[in-house]
């Protein structure tokens, strides 16, 4: 700290504004939520893509198909949500089985 | 006629000769494929495993259509978050499938040209779905299926035009596949 002796003559004026404590960069990272899309191929069977969602995600059967029909219908399924880390474990299980996925930032 | 029959924990799939020898053929290309001039079915040497796992994969040729469609982009519109992705899963993703496919292959290998039924075991029965869409993918690619009007097209073609008989291949695997599912579920 230099000495205070040769600071300047002038009072010291307070500003206006209000000083912001740093934000934790971190911790607002954390709360991104990414989700894991699968998207249509004509290639894939219906039943196949049923199953997928039923034995790596565990989801129901109703659920399974459901999410299999929109990727049909509507050529993209939002199929699971999470971290980032999460969804590229999510989308590499989806390529192994030879679906068209990828991640990308909740919207 | 390829049947499939629940036996217990297990699926037993008839073939006839031409049938395995067919299939057993498209698993073969299938590893040639994925092994490109690198990656090879796990080792049993913990070091050396490791040692492959660092090694800057090579061989799997990106510019290939198939192996572009067995492995899409997980990040569409981040190049570099892509780069990072494949350089982390890619390794391992071939060395399973490579795995996946011999346990399909060694299956094949037991029918004795399809005189016995493959016997696909509980625990085998992702493997053999999992090669069996990859080698359908792969047949896709080649036919240049991108719509569902080209499998139309397709299915008027001329029984002598040399894509004929790909899609047949292609077809018959789709059944291939309907048939292990619905013993599945």
């Amino acid at each position: 700290m230099p000495s205070m002796a040769f600071a300047s003559a002038q009072p010291a004026v307070p500003e206006g504004g209000t000083v912001l404590a740093e934000r934790p960069y971190e911790a607002s990272i954390e709360m991104i939520t990414w989700v894991t899309i699968v998207w249509d191929d004509p290639v894939n069977l219906m039943s196949y893509v049923t199953h997928v969602f039923m034995t790596y995600f565990h989801y129901s059967k109703s659920k399974a198909t459901k999410l299999m029909l929109q990727v049909h219908n509507e050529g993209k399924s939002v199929v699971s949500s999470g971290t980032r880390e999460a969804m590229e474990t999510d989308v590499n299980a989806m390529h192994a089985y030879g679906l068209w996925a990828s991640l990308e930032r909740a919207e | 006629m390829t049947r499939f029959k629940k036996s217990g924990r297990q699926i037993l799939i008839t073939l006839a000769d031409y049938e395995e020898a067919v299939l057993e053929s498209m698993v073969e290309q299938l590893i040639g494929l994925l092994e490109g001039d690198g990656v090879r079915a796990s080792s049993d040497d913990p070091f050396a495993q490791w040692e492959a796992d660092m090694a800057e994969p090579g061989g799997l040729d990106t510019s290939d259509p198939v192996i572009a469609r067995l492995f899409p982009p997980a990040y569409r519109d981040d190049p570099p978050a892509e780069q990072e992705f494949r350089r982390f899963t890619e390794t391992a993703q071939r060395r399973t499938r490579i795995e996946q496919a011999h346990v399909v292959l060694n299956g094949l290998l037991e029918t004795n040209a399809g005189r016995d039924p493959a016997i696909v075991r509980n625990i085998d029965v992702e493997a053999w779905l999992k090669t069996i869409a990859a080698i359908r993918l792969s047949l896709s690619v080649r036919l240049g299926i991108e719509t569902a009007d080209d499998i139309e097209h397709l299915e008027n073609l001329d029984d002598n035009e040399p894509r004929a008989v790909l899609y047949n291949m292609y077809e018959w695997l789709g059944y291939f596949l309907e048939g292990l599912l619905d013993k599945v579920g």
